[in-house]
Protein backbone atom coordinates (compact mmCIF):
# COMPACT_ATOMS: atom_id res chain seq x y z
CA UNK A 1 0.00 0.00 0.00
CA UNK A 2 1.28 3.46 -0.84
CA UNK A 3 1.33 6.24 1.76
CA UNK A 4 -1.53 8.09 0.03
CA UNK A 5 -3.66 4.91 0.12
CA UNK A 6 -2.90 4.48 3.84
CA UNK A 7 -3.86 8.13 4.45
CA UNK A 8 -7.10 7.70 2.49
CA UNK A 9 -8.00 4.52 4.36
CA UNK A 10 -7.24 6.25 7.65
CA UNK A 11 -9.40 9.27 6.72
CA UNK A 12 -12.34 7.00 5.79
CA UNK A 13 -11.95 5.10 9.05
CA UNK A 14 -11.89 8.26 11.17
CA UNK A 15 -14.80 9.78 9.20
CA UNK A 16 -16.89 6.69 10.03
CA UNK A 17 -15.95 7.24 13.68
CA UNK A 18 -16.96 10.90 13.44
CA UNK A 19 -20.36 10.02 11.91
CA UNK A 20 -20.94 7.43 14.66
CA UNK A 21 -19.96 9.94 17.36
CA UNK A 22 -22.30 12.59 15.94
CA UNK A 23 -25.05 9.99 15.58
CA UNK A 24 -24.79 8.94 19.21
CA UNK A 25 -24.41 12.52 20.48
CA UNK A 26 -27.53 13.56 18.53
CA UNK A 27 -29.56 12.13 21.43
CA UNK A 28 -28.55 15.27 23.34
CA UNK A 29 -30.80 17.18 20.96
CA UNK A 30 -33.54 14.54 20.87
CA UNK A 31 -33.97 10.86 20.14
CA UNK A 32 -34.15 10.35 16.39
CA UNK A 33 -33.83 7.52 13.86
CA UNK A 34 -30.30 8.78 13.19
CA UNK A 35 -29.40 8.03 16.82
CA UNK A 36 -31.22 4.67 16.78
CA UNK A 37 -29.36 3.60 13.64
CA UNK A 38 -25.95 4.22 15.16
CA UNK A 39 -26.99 2.67 18.44
CA UNK A 40 -27.86 -0.57 16.63
CA UNK A 41 -24.70 -0.43 14.52
CA UNK A 42 -22.66 -0.08 17.72
CA UNK A 43 -24.39 -3.01 19.44
CA UNK A 44 -24.11 -5.22 16.35
CA UNK A 45 -20.44 -4.46 15.85
CA UNK A 46 -19.60 -5.07 19.51
CA UNK A 47 -21.42 -8.42 19.53
CA UNK A 48 -19.93 -9.54 16.21
CA UNK A 49 -16.42 -8.49 17.15
CA UNK A 50 -16.69 -10.28 20.51
CA UNK A 51 -17.63 -13.59 18.85
CA UNK A 52 -14.70 -13.48 16.42
CA UNK A 53 -12.26 -12.29 19.09
CA UNK A 54 -13.42 -15.00 21.49
CA UNK A 55 -12.61 -17.71 18.96
CA UNK A 56 -9.43 -16.18 17.57
CA UNK A 57 -7.87 -14.94 20.79
CA UNK A 58 -9.12 -17.51 23.27
CA UNK A 59 -10.87 -20.67 22.16
CA UNK A 60 -8.52 -21.41 19.28
CA UNK A 61 -5.17 -21.06 21.16
CA UNK A 62 -6.26 -22.25 24.60
CA UNK A 63 -8.80 -24.95 23.73
CA UNK A 64 -8.62 -26.05 20.08
CA UNK A 65 -4.82 -26.18 19.82
CA UNK A 66 -4.55 -27.94 23.18
CA UNK A 67 -7.07 -30.52 21.98
CA UNK A 68 -5.61 -31.06 18.51
CA UNK A 69 -1.94 -30.48 19.34
CA UNK A 70 0.56 -28.19 17.60
CA UNK A 71 2.63 -29.20 14.61
CA UNK A 72 5.73 -27.14 13.80
CA UNK A 73 7.35 -27.91 10.42
CA UNK A 74 6.04 -31.47 10.45
CA UNK A 75 7.20 -32.09 14.01
CA UNK A 76 4.77 -32.50 16.91
CA UNK A 77 5.64 -29.44 19.03
CA UNK A 78 2.85 -30.01 21.55
CA UNK A 79 0.90 -33.24 22.08
CA UNK A 80 -2.86 -33.35 21.62
CA UNK A 81 -5.01 -33.73 24.74
CA UNK A 82 -8.29 -35.11 23.42
CA UNK A 83 -9.76 -34.99 26.91
CA UNK A 84 -10.42 -31.29 26.25
CA UNK A 85 -13.34 -32.40 24.03
CA UNK A 86 -15.39 -33.00 27.21
CA UNK A 87 -15.59 -29.25 27.75
CA UNK A 88 -17.64 -28.74 24.58
CA UNK A 89 -20.77 -30.77 25.55
CA UNK A 90 -20.62 -29.37 29.10
CA UNK A 91 -20.61 -25.84 27.70
CA UNK A 92 -23.34 -26.59 25.16
CA UNK A 93 -25.61 -27.87 27.95
CA UNK A 94 -25.99 -24.18 28.88
CA UNK A 95 -28.12 -23.65 25.76
CA UNK A 96 -30.81 -26.02 27.11
CA UNK A 97 -32.02 -23.01 29.05
CA UNK A 98 -34.13 -22.30 25.95
CA UNK A 99 -35.87 -25.71 26.12
CA UNK A 100 -38.92 -26.01 28.37
CA UNK A 101 -38.58 -29.78 28.62
CA UNK A 102 -34.84 -30.11 29.16
CA UNK A 103 -33.86 -26.82 30.75
CA UNK A 104 -32.73 -28.67 33.89
CA UNK A 105 -29.65 -29.69 31.88
CA UNK A 106 -28.52 -26.06 31.75
CA UNK A 107 -28.12 -26.16 35.52
CA UNK A 108 -25.12 -28.50 35.20
CA UNK A 109 -22.67 -25.91 33.76
CA UNK A 110 -24.26 -23.21 35.93
CA UNK A 111 -23.74 -25.43 38.99
CA UNK A 112 -20.08 -25.98 38.08
CA UNK A 113 -19.55 -22.22 37.69
CA UNK A 114 -21.35 -21.48 40.97
CA UNK A 115 -19.34 -24.11 42.81
CA UNK A 116 -16.07 -22.73 41.52
CA UNK A 117 -17.17 -19.18 42.34
CA UNK A 118 -18.26 -20.06 45.88
CA UNK A 119 -15.01 -21.88 46.56
CA UNK A 120 -13.00 -18.90 45.38
CA UNK A 121 -15.01 -16.48 47.51
CA UNK A 122 -14.10 -18.35 50.69
CA UNK A 123 -10.46 -18.13 49.70
CA UNK A 124 -10.45 -14.44 48.72
CA UNK A 125 -12.65 -12.92 51.41
CA UNK A 126 -9.86 -12.43 53.88
CA UNK A 127 -7.46 -11.43 51.14
CA UNK A 128 -9.78 -8.52 50.24
CA UNK A 129 -11.03 -7.41 53.63
CA UNK A 130 -8.35 -8.53 56.08
CA UNK A 131 -5.74 -5.88 55.24
CA UNK A 132 -8.44 -3.18 55.26
CA UNK A 133 -9.67 -4.19 58.72
CA UNK A 134 -6.08 -4.20 59.94
CA UNK A 135 -5.29 -0.79 58.42
CA UNK A 136 -8.42 0.70 60.01
CA UNK A 137 -6.90 0.26 63.49
CA UNK A 138 -5.17 3.62 63.51
CA UNK A 139 -3.39 5.20 66.48
CA UNK A 140 -5.19 8.27 67.84
CA UNK A 141 -2.69 9.20 70.57
CA UNK A 142 0.39 11.17 69.47
CA UNK A 143 3.79 9.70 70.28
CA UNK A 144 5.67 12.95 69.64
CA UNK A 145 4.48 16.34 70.92
CA UNK A 146 7.44 18.65 70.40
CA UNK A 147 5.64 20.09 67.37
CA UNK A 148 1.97 20.03 66.29
CA UNK A 149 2.80 19.29 62.67
CA UNK A 150 5.32 16.79 61.43
CA UNK A 151 8.54 18.71 60.65
CA UNK A 152 9.26 19.31 56.96
CA UNK A 153 12.29 17.24 56.09
CA UNK A 154 12.70 18.18 52.41
CA UNK A 155 15.97 20.03 51.98
CA UNK A 156 16.41 20.32 55.77
CA UNK A 157 19.70 18.45 55.74
CA UNK A 158 18.52 15.61 57.99
CA UNK A 159 20.21 12.24 57.74
CA UNK A 160 18.11 9.39 56.26
CA UNK A 161 17.99 7.81 59.76
CA UNK A 162 16.60 11.01 61.29
CA UNK A 163 14.00 11.31 58.48
CA UNK A 164 12.94 7.69 59.09
CA UNK A 165 12.72 8.44 62.83
CA UNK A 166 10.51 11.51 62.22
CA UNK A 167 8.26 9.57 59.86
CA UNK A 168 7.86 6.73 62.37
CA UNK A 169 6.30 9.04 65.01
CA UNK A 170 2.63 10.00 65.35
CA UNK A 171 2.48 13.78 65.37
CA UNK A 172 -0.58 15.56 66.89
CA UNK A 173 -1.90 16.66 63.46
CA UNK A 174 -1.70 13.05 62.23
CA UNK A 175 -3.40 11.82 65.43
CA UNK A 176 -6.31 14.21 64.73
CA UNK A 177 -6.58 12.91 61.16
CA UNK A 178 -6.60 9.34 62.47
CA UNK A 179 -9.24 10.25 65.04
CA UNK A 180 -11.50 11.69 62.31
CA UNK A 181 -10.98 8.50 60.31
CA UNK A 182 -11.87 6.22 63.22
CA UNK A 183 -14.95 8.29 64.19
CA UNK A 184 -16.15 8.28 60.56
CA UNK A 185 -15.62 4.52 60.32
CA UNK A 186 -17.56 3.79 63.53
CA UNK A 187 -20.34 6.27 62.68
CA UNK A 188 -20.78 4.71 59.22
CA UNK A 189 -20.95 1.28 60.90
CA UNK A 190 -23.70 2.39 63.27
CA UNK A 191 -25.79 3.52 60.31
CA UNK A 192 -26.00 -0.14 59.29
CA UNK A 193 -27.13 -1.37 62.71
CA UNK A 194 -30.68 -2.51 61.97
CA UNK A 195 -31.19 -5.31 64.49
CA UNK A 196 -31.39 -3.17 67.64
CA UNK A 197 -33.26 0.06 68.24
CA UNK A 198 -30.99 3.02 68.88
CA UNK A 199 -32.70 4.71 71.84
CA UNK A 200 -30.23 7.04 73.50
CA UNK A 201 -29.58 10.53 72.02
CA UNK A 202 -25.85 9.71 71.79
CA UNK A 203 -26.42 6.62 69.66
CA UNK A 204 -29.04 8.40 67.55
CA UNK A 205 -26.67 11.32 66.99
CA UNK A 206 -23.84 8.95 66.09
CA UNK A 207 -26.14 7.19 63.65
CA UNK A 208 -27.03 10.55 62.08
CA UNK A 209 -23.35 11.45 61.83
CA UNK A 210 -22.81 8.15 59.99
CA UNK A 211 -25.54 9.08 57.53
CA UNK A 212 -23.93 12.48 56.90
CA UNK A 213 -20.53 10.93 56.38
CA UNK A 214 -21.96 8.46 53.89
CA UNK A 215 -23.67 11.31 52.03
CA UNK A 216 -20.39 13.24 51.85
CA UNK A 217 -18.70 10.08 50.57
CA UNK A 218 -21.36 9.56 47.90
CA UNK A 219 -21.03 13.22 46.89
CA UNK A 220 -17.27 12.81 46.43
CA UNK A 221 -17.78 9.64 44.39
CA UNK A 222 -20.38 11.39 42.22
CA UNK A 223 -18.00 14.32 41.70
CA UNK A 224 -15.29 11.93 40.56
CA UNK A 225 -17.75 10.29 38.15
CA UNK A 226 -18.76 13.66 36.66
CA UNK A 227 -15.10 14.56 36.14
CA UNK A 228 -14.57 11.23 34.38
CA UNK A 229 -17.43 12.02 31.99
CA UNK A 230 -15.93 15.43 31.24
CA UNK A 231 -12.65 13.75 30.29
CA UNK A 232 -14.55 11.57 27.82
CA UNK A 233 -16.30 14.57 26.25
CA UNK A 234 -12.99 16.41 25.87
CA UNK A 235 -11.46 13.38 24.16
CA UNK A 236 -14.39 13.20 21.72
CA UNK A 237 -13.95 16.89 20.92
CA UNK A 238 -10.29 16.23 20.21
CA UNK A 239 -11.26 13.35 17.93
CA UNK A 240 -13.90 15.41 16.09
CA UNK A 241 -11.96 18.62 15.65
CA UNK A 242 -8.35 17.56 15.42
CA UNK A 243 -7.81 13.89 14.56
CA UNK A 244 -10.48 13.99 11.87
CA UNK A 245 -9.37 17.28 10.28
CA UNK A 246 -5.75 16.14 10.40
CA UNK A 247 -6.62 12.91 8.57
CA UNK A 248 -8.57 14.84 5.91
CA UNK A 249 -5.75 17.35 5.41
CA UNK A 250 -3.28 14.48 4.98
CA UNK A 251 -5.36 13.12 2.11
CA UNK A 252 -5.22 16.49 0.40
CA UNK A 253 -1.47 16.64 0.97
CA UNK A 254 -1.30 19.44 3.54
CA UNK B 1 -56.42 34.03 31.73
CA UNK B 2 -52.88 34.39 30.33
CA UNK B 3 -50.13 32.36 32.04
CA UNK B 4 -47.83 34.35 34.29
CA UNK B 5 -44.58 35.34 32.60
CA UNK B 6 -41.57 33.61 34.20
CA UNK B 7 -39.30 35.94 36.13
CA UNK B 8 -35.56 36.31 35.43
CA UNK B 9 -34.72 34.03 38.37
CA UNK B 10 -37.10 31.34 37.14
CA UNK B 11 -35.60 31.61 33.67
CA UNK B 12 -32.04 31.06 34.86
CA UNK B 13 -33.14 27.89 36.62
CA UNK B 14 -34.45 26.50 33.36
CA UNK B 15 -31.75 27.26 30.81
CA UNK B 16 -32.24 25.00 27.77
CA UNK B 17 -29.88 22.04 28.20
CA UNK B 18 -28.91 22.30 24.51
CA UNK B 19 -27.46 25.75 25.17
CA UNK B 20 -25.43 24.30 28.04
CA UNK B 21 -24.17 21.49 25.79
CA UNK B 22 -23.18 24.05 23.16
CA UNK B 23 -21.26 26.13 25.72
CA UNK B 24 -19.59 22.92 26.95
CA UNK B 25 -18.49 22.01 23.42
CA UNK B 26 -17.05 25.47 22.82
CA UNK B 27 -15.33 25.64 26.22
CA UNK B 28 -13.76 22.20 25.91
CA UNK B 29 -12.64 22.67 22.31
CA UNK B 30 -10.92 26.07 22.47
CA UNK B 31 -8.16 25.01 24.95
CA UNK B 32 -7.23 22.13 22.62
CA UNK B 33 -6.02 24.52 19.91
CA UNK B 34 -2.22 24.68 19.50
CA UNK B 35 -1.87 28.19 20.99
CA UNK B 36 -3.26 26.89 24.32
CA UNK B 37 -2.17 23.27 24.21
CA UNK B 38 1.49 24.14 24.83
CA UNK B 39 0.62 25.72 28.20
CA UNK B 40 1.49 23.38 31.10
CA UNK B 41 -0.76 24.16 34.04
CA UNK B 42 0.81 24.02 37.51
CA UNK B 43 0.01 20.74 39.19
CA UNK B 44 0.47 19.04 42.52
CA UNK B 45 0.46 15.26 42.04
CA UNK B 46 -1.72 13.33 44.47
CA UNK B 47 0.03 11.00 46.99
CA UNK B 48 -1.33 7.87 45.30
CA UNK B 49 -0.02 9.10 41.91
CA UNK B 50 3.36 9.79 43.49
CA UNK B 51 3.45 6.28 44.93
CA UNK B 52 2.52 4.90 41.49
CA UNK B 53 5.34 6.75 39.76
CA UNK B 54 7.85 5.79 42.44
CA UNK B 55 6.97 2.10 42.10
CA UNK B 56 7.25 2.25 38.32
CA UNK B 57 10.59 4.03 38.37
CA UNK B 58 11.93 1.63 41.02
CA UNK B 59 11.74 -1.41 38.73
CA UNK B 60 15.31 -2.33 37.75
CA UNK B 61 16.26 -1.98 34.08
CA UNK B 62 15.67 -5.11 32.01
CA UNK B 63 13.10 -6.52 34.42
CA UNK B 64 9.66 -7.62 33.20
CA UNK B 65 6.39 -5.94 34.17
CA UNK B 66 2.93 -7.38 33.61
CA UNK B 67 0.34 -5.01 32.13
CA UNK B 68 -3.30 -6.03 32.46
CA UNK B 69 -5.03 -3.65 30.04
CA UNK B 70 -8.78 -3.97 30.64
CA UNK B 71 -10.19 -0.97 28.81
CA UNK B 72 -11.60 -0.12 25.40
CA UNK B 73 -12.15 3.06 23.40
CA UNK B 74 -15.23 4.09 25.38
CA UNK B 75 -12.89 5.41 28.11
CA UNK B 76 -10.15 6.68 25.79
CA UNK B 77 -10.34 10.16 27.37
CA UNK B 78 -8.75 8.84 30.55
CA UNK B 79 -7.16 5.47 29.82
CA UNK B 80 -5.34 6.54 26.64
CA UNK B 81 -3.34 9.05 28.68
CA UNK B 82 -2.61 6.27 31.16
CA UNK B 83 -1.35 3.67 28.69
CA UNK B 84 0.67 6.17 26.67
CA UNK B 85 2.51 7.52 29.72
CA UNK B 86 3.03 3.98 31.02
CA UNK B 87 4.44 2.68 27.73
CA UNK B 88 6.69 5.73 27.31
CA UNK B 89 8.09 5.23 30.82
CA UNK B 90 8.50 1.47 30.43
CA UNK B 91 10.25 1.87 27.06
CA UNK B 92 12.43 4.71 28.31
CA UNK B 93 13.53 2.57 31.29
CA UNK B 94 14.17 -0.39 28.93
CA UNK B 95 11.81 -2.64 30.86
CA UNK B 96 10.29 -5.69 29.20
CA UNK B 97 6.57 -6.25 29.42
CA UNK B 98 3.86 -8.85 28.91
CA UNK B 99 0.48 -7.35 28.07
CA UNK B 100 -2.97 -8.97 28.11
CA UNK B 101 -6.56 -8.47 29.19
CA UNK B 102 -8.94 -10.43 31.38
CA UNK B 103 -11.96 -8.19 30.80
CA UNK B 104 -12.92 -7.51 27.19
CA UNK B 105 -12.20 -9.18 23.84
CA UNK B 106 -11.96 -5.71 22.27
CA UNK B 107 -9.16 -4.62 24.61
CA UNK B 108 -6.22 -6.30 22.74
CA UNK B 109 -7.06 -4.34 19.58
CA UNK B 110 -6.96 -1.14 21.59
CA UNK B 111 -3.66 -1.70 23.44
CA UNK B 112 -1.99 -2.89 20.21
CA UNK B 113 -2.89 0.44 18.62
CA UNK B 114 -1.13 2.31 21.43
CA UNK B 115 1.97 0.09 21.39
CA UNK B 116 2.14 0.80 17.66
CA UNK B 117 1.70 4.58 18.07
CA UNK B 118 4.26 4.92 20.89
CA UNK B 119 6.67 2.81 18.83
CA UNK B 120 6.08 5.08 15.80
CA UNK B 121 6.75 8.09 18.00
CA UNK B 122 10.05 6.53 19.14
CA UNK B 123 11.01 5.72 15.56
CA UNK B 124 10.41 9.34 14.51
CA UNK B 125 12.60 10.52 17.40
CA UNK B 126 15.38 8.09 16.39
CA UNK B 127 14.94 5.84 19.45
CA UNK B 128 14.88 2.04 19.56
CA UNK B 129 11.52 0.49 18.66
CA UNK B 130 10.06 -2.18 20.95
CA UNK B 131 9.79 -5.58 19.28
CA UNK B 132 7.44 -8.44 20.02
CA UNK B 133 9.28 -11.45 21.51
CA UNK B 134 12.50 -9.55 22.21
CA UNK B 135 11.06 -6.66 24.29
CA UNK B 136 7.43 -7.49 24.90
CA UNK B 137 4.89 -10.26 24.42
CA UNK B 138 1.26 -9.76 23.56
CA UNK B 139 -0.75 -12.49 25.31
CA UNK B 140 -4.13 -11.21 24.14
CA UNK B 141 -7.43 -12.02 25.83
CA UNK B 142 -8.22 -14.40 28.68
CA UNK B 143 -11.93 -14.83 29.49
CA UNK B 144 -13.18 -15.36 33.04
CA UNK B 145 -11.19 -12.80 35.04
CA UNK B 146 -11.62 -14.67 38.33
CA UNK B 147 -10.34 -18.00 37.01
CA UNK B 148 -7.53 -16.44 35.00
CA UNK B 149 -6.25 -14.30 37.86
CA UNK B 150 -6.43 -17.25 40.24
CA UNK B 151 -4.36 -19.24 37.78
CA UNK B 152 -1.84 -16.39 37.35
CA UNK B 153 -1.41 -16.45 41.13
CA UNK B 154 -0.98 -20.20 41.39
CA UNK B 155 0.85 -21.16 38.17
CA UNK B 156 1.65 -18.37 35.73
CA UNK B 157 3.46 -20.73 33.36
CA UNK B 158 0.37 -22.84 32.89
CA UNK B 159 -2.08 -20.01 32.16
CA UNK B 160 0.24 -18.09 29.82
CA UNK B 161 1.00 -21.25 27.87
CA UNK B 162 0.60 -19.51 24.50
CA UNK B 163 2.71 -19.24 21.38
CA UNK B 164 3.88 -16.13 19.60
CA UNK B 165 6.05 -15.68 16.53
CA UNK B 166 9.78 -15.44 17.14
CA UNK B 167 10.94 -13.06 14.37
CA UNK B 168 14.47 -14.58 14.34
CA UNK B 169 13.33 -18.11 13.46
CA UNK B 170 9.93 -17.19 12.01
CA UNK B 171 8.40 -20.00 14.11
CA UNK B 172 5.63 -19.89 16.69
CA UNK B 173 7.33 -20.52 20.02
CA UNK B 174 6.12 -20.80 23.61
CA UNK B 175 6.11 -17.35 25.25
CA UNK B 176 8.14 -18.60 28.20
CA UNK B 177 11.07 -19.20 25.84
CA UNK B 178 11.10 -15.46 25.02
CA UNK B 179 13.60 -13.08 26.67
CA UNK B 180 10.59 -11.34 28.24
CA UNK B 181 9.26 -14.28 30.24
CA UNK B 182 12.16 -16.74 30.46
CA UNK B 183 12.98 -15.70 34.05
CA UNK B 184 9.38 -15.52 35.24
CA UNK B 185 8.46 -18.68 37.12
CA UNK B 186 5.83 -17.16 39.41
CA UNK B 187 3.95 -13.86 39.36
CA UNK B 188 6.13 -12.59 42.22
CA UNK B 189 9.11 -12.60 39.84
CA UNK B 190 7.80 -9.60 37.87
CA UNK B 191 8.97 -6.11 38.72
CA UNK B 192 5.48 -4.66 38.86
CA UNK B 193 1.91 -5.65 38.01
CA UNK B 194 0.07 -2.73 36.39
CA UNK B 195 -3.71 -2.81 35.88
CA UNK B 196 -5.17 -0.28 33.44
CA UNK B 197 -8.90 -0.50 33.77
CA UNK B 198 -12.29 1.12 33.37
CA UNK B 199 -14.14 -1.54 35.33
CA UNK B 200 -14.02 -3.51 38.55
CA UNK B 201 -11.71 -6.11 36.98
CA UNK B 202 -9.18 -4.39 39.20
CA UNK B 203 -10.96 -5.67 42.34
CA UNK B 204 -10.54 -9.23 41.06
CA UNK B 205 -6.80 -8.60 40.67
CA UNK B 206 -6.39 -7.21 44.18
CA UNK B 207 -8.36 -10.10 45.66
CA UNK B 208 -6.17 -12.71 44.01
CA UNK B 209 -2.73 -11.22 43.46
CA UNK B 210 -2.07 -8.39 45.91
CA UNK B 211 -0.30 -10.74 48.37
CA UNK B 212 1.83 -12.30 45.63
CA UNK B 213 3.21 -9.31 43.75
CA UNK B 214 3.31 -5.49 43.77
CA UNK B 215 0.06 -4.27 42.19
CA UNK B 216 -0.52 -0.70 40.97
CA UNK B 217 -3.51 0.65 39.08
CA UNK B 218 -4.38 3.23 36.41
CA UNK B 219 -8.13 3.63 36.37
CA UNK B 220 -10.98 5.92 35.41
CA UNK B 221 -12.44 8.52 37.77
CA UNK B 222 -15.63 6.44 38.04
CA UNK B 223 -13.96 3.58 39.86
CA UNK B 224 -11.15 5.70 41.35
CA UNK B 225 -12.77 6.23 44.77
CA UNK B 226 -13.15 2.47 45.27
CA UNK B 227 -9.41 1.95 44.74
CA UNK B 228 -8.36 4.32 47.52
CA UNK B 229 -9.18 2.00 50.47
CA UNK B 230 -6.89 -0.57 48.81
CA UNK B 231 -4.13 2.04 48.61
CA UNK B 232 -4.59 3.07 52.23
CA UNK B 233 -4.38 -0.57 53.36
CA UNK B 234 -1.28 -1.21 51.25
CA UNK B 235 -2.97 -3.81 49.03
CA UNK B 236 -2.02 -1.69 46.04
CA UNK B 237 1.19 0.27 45.99
CA UNK B 238 0.02 3.23 43.90
CA UNK B 239 -2.84 4.54 41.78
CA UNK B 240 -3.19 6.92 38.86
CA UNK B 241 -6.85 7.92 38.87
CA UNK B 242 -8.71 9.54 36.01
CA UNK B 243 -7.45 12.36 33.83
CA UNK B 244 -5.79 14.01 36.84
CA UNK B 245 -3.85 10.78 37.40
CA UNK B 246 -2.61 10.84 33.80
CA UNK B 247 -1.56 14.48 34.21
CA UNK B 248 0.20 13.63 37.49
CA UNK B 249 2.24 10.86 35.87
CA UNK B 250 3.17 13.05 32.88
CA UNK B 251 4.18 15.85 35.25
CA UNK B 252 6.45 13.52 37.24
CA UNK B 253 7.85 12.06 34.01
CA UNK B 254 9.01 15.61 33.24
CA UNK B 255 10.09 16.79 36.70
CA UNK B 256 10.76 13.57 38.65
CA UNK B 257 9.73 12.95 42.24
CA UNK B 258 11.74 14.48 45.09
CA UNK B 259 14.15 15.23 42.30
CA UNK B 260 16.16 18.47 42.49
CA UNK B 261 16.54 20.47 39.26
CA UNK B 262 19.74 22.27 38.22
CA UNK B 263 19.05 25.03 40.79
CA UNK B 264 18.48 22.46 43.56
CA UNK B 265 14.75 23.14 43.70
CA UNK B 266 12.41 20.17 44.03
CA UNK B 267 9.40 20.67 41.75
CA UNK B 268 7.44 17.64 43.01
CA UNK B 269 8.13 16.97 46.70
CA UNK B 270 6.68 13.80 48.24
CA UNK B 271 5.43 14.74 51.66
CA UNK B 272 6.34 12.18 54.31
CA UNK B 273 8.58 10.23 51.94
CA UNK B 274 11.42 12.67 51.54
CA UNK B 275 14.00 9.89 51.59
CA UNK B 276 12.61 8.32 48.41
CA UNK B 277 13.39 9.67 44.96
CA UNK B 278 12.37 8.96 41.35
CA UNK B 279 14.15 10.43 38.34
CA UNK B 280 12.36 12.08 35.43
CA UNK B 281 11.99 10.10 32.21
CA UNK B 282 15.14 10.62 30.16
CA UNK B 283 13.95 10.03 26.60
CA UNK B 284 10.81 10.49 24.54
CA UNK B 285 7.71 12.54 25.25
CA UNK B 286 6.65 13.37 28.80
CA UNK B 287 3.96 16.06 28.75
CA UNK B 288 1.35 14.73 26.32
CA UNK B 289 -2.32 13.79 26.06
CA UNK B 290 -3.27 14.14 29.74
CA UNK B 291 -1.82 17.64 30.01
CA UNK B 292 -3.34 18.61 26.63
CA UNK B 293 -6.82 17.87 27.99
CA UNK B 294 -6.19 19.45 31.40
CA UNK B 295 -7.13 23.03 30.52
CA UNK B 296 -10.36 21.91 28.82
CA UNK B 297 -11.03 19.89 31.95
CA UNK B 298 -10.74 23.01 34.10
CA UNK B 299 -13.03 24.94 31.73
CA UNK B 300 -15.66 22.18 31.94
CA UNK B 301 -15.52 22.10 35.74
CA UNK B 302 -15.77 25.91 35.86
CA UNK B 303 -18.91 25.70 33.70
CA UNK B 304 -20.38 23.06 36.00
CA UNK B 305 -19.71 25.13 39.13
CA UNK B 306 -21.14 28.23 37.44
CA UNK B 307 -24.29 26.42 36.28
CA UNK B 308 -24.91 24.92 39.74
CA UNK B 309 -24.31 28.28 41.44
CA UNK B 310 -26.51 30.26 39.04
CA UNK B 311 -29.30 27.66 39.29
CA UNK B 312 -29.20 27.73 43.09
CA UNK B 313 -29.15 31.54 43.27
CA UNK B 314 -32.12 31.59 40.88
CA UNK B 315 -34.02 29.10 43.04
CA UNK B 316 -33.21 30.99 46.25
CA UNK B 317 -34.22 34.38 44.80
CA UNK B 318 -37.39 33.04 43.13
CA UNK B 319 -38.54 31.46 46.42
CA UNK B 320 -37.75 34.64 48.32
CA UNK B 321 -39.73 36.71 45.83
CA UNK B 322 -42.73 34.38 46.08
CA UNK B 323 -42.59 34.46 49.88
Amino acid sequence: MTQSQIDLFNAIKITCGVLATLGLYSVLYKETKFFRFFEHVFLGLAAGYAIVALWKETLYPTWWLKMTGVMNEGVMAEPAYWVYIILLPIGLLGYFVFSKKHNWLSRIPIGIILGLWAGQQVQIWWQTNGPQIYSSMQPVIPTETTSFFKPITTGAGFTPERIAEINAQIWPSQAINNFIFVVTLLAAFTYFVYSIELKTPVLKGFNKLGRWMLMIGFGAIFGSTVMARFALVIDRMYYLWFEWLESIMRVFGR
Amino acid sequence: MTPEKPTFFEKIQNVDKRILYLILIVLTTIPLFPMFSSIVLPNEPAPHSQAFYYQLMSVPEGKTVFIQSDWTLSTRGENAGHIESLLRTVMSKKLKFAIYTVADPQAPGVYRKYIQSVNAERKRAGMKEYKQWEDYVDLSYFPNAEGTLNAIGSDVRKIFNKRVKDPASGKDRLVFESPVLKDVVKVGDVGLYVVITASNSFDRTVERLSDKTKVVVMCTGVIGPSTLPFFQSGQIKGASIGLKGAVDVEYMMKYGLNYPDSTGKIKVPWSGKEELKADPVVEGMTIARGSLYFMSFHAAIALLILAVTVGNIGMFMARRKKA
